[in-house]
């Protein structure tokens, strides 16, 4: 019986190559857009989950500051991971991680410049899924000078030799050895870390050789008696069915027992599954674009689906008198039902072949635009998983409803060719295609506006300049001789002008919420973001100032501040603030000046309070203005004074612009992507609508023949049959567009300052949807009405 | 075999109601061969599908051997056709996406039969219907008389007792029209039931009596001698 559904179905196929042509394009593009996407989607969704305590591990942050200033601090103070396993029966156990970048690893006489690295405590061996594959599991670092490294960096500095036991230098002159390899990350792991050291390394180094102090007269003995440097990420494991506020209240209350000054000094902890996609807070990380593109691939295979429903339902009435003979002769309902749905499932298994051939000729792109690393094997079990069900998926959504409509025609009215099903079924195709061409038009409108915010954003006037410089961090040696490093750099007239501070200013920097003035009221927990620098830095970023005067390098001026207009708002005051008493961290001083609101974060975020400080000893980062033409001579420039104190180190420079432009880089691959998608929907849908338009004309024959006989124009017949869809095509207008109003007024929400939306996106997304369906109409329209008369109506 | 008794169909439309039978009673023998004969309008092809359980009847009794199947429901009576009642019609109402030998083989594969029976049966019947050096060709490949004597032979191939044939030579020169009734009459004398729709006295000679219809109503019939 199926053999013979089959071959039914075969001939089926062949015998009508054109919409058997357009079904199977229009499904093979959705599918395969539709499943990268899923694919995207579930690989985000799965980040971290692969840890098999993932459910019952914790990441810890603490609430900081009140208002504008509000934050989340997602790395801690060292002591709560101690103090809670400690006094908490409910956790079982904790990891602390202290992420650091930047220092070359010596093996004999090759150098490795390590950028992503840290120090952790041995539990972050179990707690996590990152077993030791070598060396003592009970006991990954024997003491403090031994690390743990990752399979692949073994690799990169032994070769094929044994790992364990090898020496390698750190830094200067630190010699450690290793005592344990662990398998390399899964690439959905949030942890990346190649090299790790010992915790306790860091405390004997940071607290015990070195003294650390955090008010300038008070040395602590130990990172655990530290309650002040918030520096550790914090991991915590539970025992199953812990209840997350609970643990908060616990936390928060050894907090304000150890440290009373700091209350109230709210706890959040967030799921270790969530790390990835959330914000520390629970609100909305990636997930807003996870479930955007989750959206938009049900979407798109959504309007692949209905081509083939309408298609295969249109074509429906021309398989009247098929389905009544056989019904006649003896076939039953789910007979015929059967049939259908075998035709649907070869022409889905055609599509599928190609979509398939097709991804995997594609994976290669697919995964570096995506930055994945999705492999179409054998053993990618999820992954062929989401490829299956939503083949599965596509292929129910698009069978049932032609397969039961066909094999439920009346077998007598169907072979007089009176199949008053026509009526119901066409007002359901024009319902599909008005969903098909409303999904475009939101994403149509959803791509210009996307573009338009991108715009608004790369143009915008910040405030400050950030065209044309060049911008490194000095090292330790450089740094000591940050004064010579200058006056060599400015000396060089490719180096218009040049400042050090201690921020990124397109990227971000330090805050501190330890702080006072005059009238500070007694509720206000008021953050500074806080910029050190020389007393270049205002003028060389051309920031206004609009009050007071600059620093002048006097050493009065490491007592002086200058603040920018919002923290004068927010701090309360008003008027000539100049001379008011500031006290930020250990430092009392007056604030000498004032300037104008800039945007030293991304517009993503309002501007917040920001405190300028004269402090060139703390300030690492160098600024050099250039012009564009003598941007090689300055980079020479800088590269060779570089040398002169770091030969081992690479020199890593960057355009502050091309910084700049790089915060924004998943704003501007959202924008990417939907020009993609909006411009596949469009396709798909126009090969749905283009398929109609043919069956349209193709059924409507005998009547354009009718009609030129009587002396219809032929302008008359293209109205005739392009007024139906055109008419559709504005109803799906009038859907889309206050659908993509809605949807994209959420999307710039995220931003704090955005472009208007404005009418013309609108129009123009109308215009485009109406534009592109009238051609794809007109070619058949056309052709029907050029047809010779006679010619039509002899084929009836 | 067939008796039906005060036999009613009305078409209503949103304007009209038409009465295509009225009050018809009439009962058909085992191994008859029947015409059925009338002006154009009559409700000869309304009568001879109820007869064949594609449509059933809005007043009135219809059974057929001895069940009574008025009020069968779809499947019931696509059930009782597939396993009694073969088809001609006047425009053959062949699937032109398959083969004669295709074709032929349809109602086989509807009931169950084997694939191995079905090639059997649907040899046997293209040899007495003589277009077996035909059965791999389409619909459009053959003429009338070919395709109406495929149609046959794919009303026949499942051994149905009751054979209903709708102007089965209306569409086909008097030659080929002749062939087709000569056929017809044969498998009347191997025992099947014939009840033939025609406009041509010529034809219903062919056949043991003819009922003549007028609105509705069996207004004569003539016993052929
Ligand atoms: N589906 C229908 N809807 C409305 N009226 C119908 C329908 N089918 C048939 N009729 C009407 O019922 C009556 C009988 O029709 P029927 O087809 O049985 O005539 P007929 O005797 O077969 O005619 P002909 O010799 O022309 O084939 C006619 O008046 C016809 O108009
Ligand atoms: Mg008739």
């Amino acid at each position: 019986m199926i053999l013979n559904y089959l071959k039914t179905a075969w001939r089926n196929i062949l015998s009508n190559k054109f919409y058997a042509a357009i079904n199977v394009t229009g499904l093979t593009v959705g599918l395969v857009v539709g499943i990268f996407m899923l694919l995207w989607v579930q690989d985000e969704l799965s980040f971290d989950r692969f840890n098999s305590k993932a459910d019952n591990i914790y990441k810890v942050g603490i609430v900081g500051g009140t208002g504008l200033s509000k934050q989340i601090f997602s790395n801690i103070i060292a002591p709560v991971s101690t103090f809670a396993k400690n006094e908490l029966p409910d956790v079982k156990d904790g990891v602390r991680i202290m992420a650091v970048g930047d220092a070359p690893f010596k093996y004999k006489d090759k150098v490795f410049y390590e950028d992503n690295f840290c120090f952790t405590d041995p539990s972050y061996f179990s707690v996590f899924d990152f077993p030791l594959i070598k060396g003592d599991k009970r006991n990954p670092f024997p003491d403090n000078n031994t690390i743990v490294i990752t399979e692949s960096t073994a690799k990169k500095y032994f070769g094929t030799e044994d790992p364990i036991g090898k020496t390698v230098i750190i830094g200067q002159n630190e010699p450690v050895s290793v005592t344990g390899v662990i398998a390399d990350y899964p690439k959905n792991s949030s942890f990346q870390y190649r090299v790790m050291l010992p915790l306790s390394r860091f405390n004997y180094l940071a607290y015990i050789k070195n003294k650390t102090s955090y008010d300038g007269k008070t040395t602590v003995q130990s990172m655990d008696a530290d309650w002040s440097s918030f520096s550790f990420q914090t991991y915590l494991l539970t025992k199953p069915n812990t209840k997350a506020a609970k643990l908060e209240k616990e936390l928060q209350a050894i907090h304000e027992r150890q440290k009373p000054e700091d209350a109230p000094v709210p706890y959040l902890t967030q799921p270790l599954p969530q790390m990835h996609l959330y914000q520390a807070d629970g609100t909305d990380g990636g997930m807003s674009t996870v479930r955007m593109f989750a959206i938009v691939a049900v979407m798109i295979l959504v309007i692949a689906c209905i081509n083939y429903v309408n298609l295969s339902t249109a074509r429906s009435m021309l398989r009247a008198k098929e389905v009544s003979i056989r019904k006649i002769i003896g076939a039953g309902k789910f007979q015929l039902f059967m049939q259908f749905m075998v035709e649907t499932a070869l022409l889905f298994a055609l599509a599928a072949a190609v979509a398939i051939a097709l991804m995997f000729i594609l994976l290669p792109y697919y995964n570096q635009f995506s930055g994945k690393q999705i492999a179409l094997n054998i053993t990618s079990f999820n992954v062929w998983a989401c490829v299956v069900i939503t083949l599965i998926g596509t292929l129910t959504a698009s069978s049932i409803y032609p397969a039961l409509l066909l094999s439920s025609f009346e077998p007598l009215k169907a072979l007089k060719g009176k199949v008053t099903a026509g009526i119901g079924t066409a007002a359901f195709r024009r319902i599909l295609v008005v969903l098909q061409f409303s999904v475009s038009v939101v994403l149509i409108v959803s791509t210009l506006i996307i573009g338009k915010q991108l715009k608004y954003v790369f143009t915008k006037d910040l405030g400050y300049d950030k065209e044309n410089i060049i911008t490194f961090n000095m090292r330790d040696d450089m740094h000591k001789h940050a004064d010579a490093v200058m006056n060599e750099l400015k000396k060089d007239p490719s180096v218009l002008a040049a400042t050090v501070s201690s921020r990124n200013m397109v990227v971000g920097g330090s805050s501190t919420g330890n702080n006072d003035w005059d009238g500070k009221p007694k509720s206000s927990n008021l953050w500074f973001n806080q910029i050190h620098g020389d007393k270049n830095l205002i003028d060389f970023f051309k920031i206004k100032l609009i009050q007071g005067s600059n620093f002048t390098g006097v050493v009065a001026d490491s007592s002086h501040f200058i603040i920018n207009e919002t923290a004068v708002k927010e701090m309360g005051l008003s008027g000539n603030v100049i001379g008011k008493r500031l006290r930020i961290q250990t430092i009392n001083g007056t604030i000498i000046g004032v300037v104008k609101d800039f945007h030293f974060q991304n517009l993503h975020k309002k501007i917040e309070p920001v405190v300028f400080q004269y402090n060139p000893a703390n300030s690492w980062r160098v600024y050099l203005k250039i012009t564009n033409a003598n941007a090689q001579r300055a980079i020479a420039i800088s590269t060779a004074v570089w040398k002169q104190y770091n030969n081992d180190v690479p020199f890593n420079y960057a355009f502050l612009d091309d910084s700049y432009r790089r915060i924004y880089s998943d704003d501007s691959r959202q924008g990417q992507l939907f020009n993609i998608f909006s411009a596949i929907a469009i396709v798909i849908s126009c090969l749905g609508l283009f398929g109609l338009a043919t069956y349209s004309a193709q059924v409507k024959t005998r009547e354009i023949g009718i009609r030129k006989v009587l002396g219809a124009s032929v302008a008359r017949i293209i109205t005739l049959l392009a007024r139906e869809f055109m008419i559709l095509i504005a109803l799906s207008t009038a859907i889309g567009l206050p659908v993509a109003w809605y949807a994209m007024n959420k999307w710039l929400q995220d931003f704090a300052y955005k472009t208007n939306i404005g009418w013309a996106v609108f129009a123009f997304a109308a215009f485009a949807a109406a534009a592109v369906a009238l051609a794809t109409i007109s070619v058949q329209s056309i052709k029907a009405a050029l047809a010779n008369p006679v010619k039509s109506l002899r084929s009836e | 075999m067939i008796k039906i008794t005060n036999l009613e169909k009305f078409y209503r439309t949103e304007e009209v109601e038409t009465i295509a039978l009225n009050k018809l009673s009439m009962h058909v023998d085992t191994g008859e061969f029947v015409a059925i004969m009338g002006p154009s309008g009559c409700g000869k092809s309304t009568l001879l599908n109820i007869l064949g359980m594609l449509d059933d009847p809005d007043e009135g009794s219809y059974v057929f051997n001895d069940i009574e199947v008025a009020h069968f429901n779809e499947r019931k009576r696509a059930d009782l056709r597939k396993h009694n009642i073969g088809f001609v019609f006047q425009s053959f109402n062949l699937i032109d996406e398959l083969t004669v030998f295709e074709n032929v083989e349809l109602p086989l594969i509807y009931t169950g039969v084997s694939a191995a029976e079905r090639v059997k049966r649907v040899e046997e019947v293209l040899d007495k219907m003589q277009i077996m050096h035909r059965r791999n060709h389409y619909p459009q490949q053959l003429s009338g008389g070919q395709q109406q004597r495929v149609a046959i032979a794919r009303a026949v191939v499942n051994k149905p007792k009751l054979i209903l044939a709708d102007e089965p030579t209306g569409n086909l020169d008097s030659s080929n029209g002749n062939d087709v009734m000569e056929l017809l009459t044969d498998l009347n004398e191997q025992g099947t039931t014939i009840i033939m729709v025609t406009h041509s006295e010529h034809d219903a000679r062919y056949s043991h009596r003819i009922i003549r219809l007028l609105d509705g109503q069996t207004v004569m019939e003539n016993i052929m001698v």
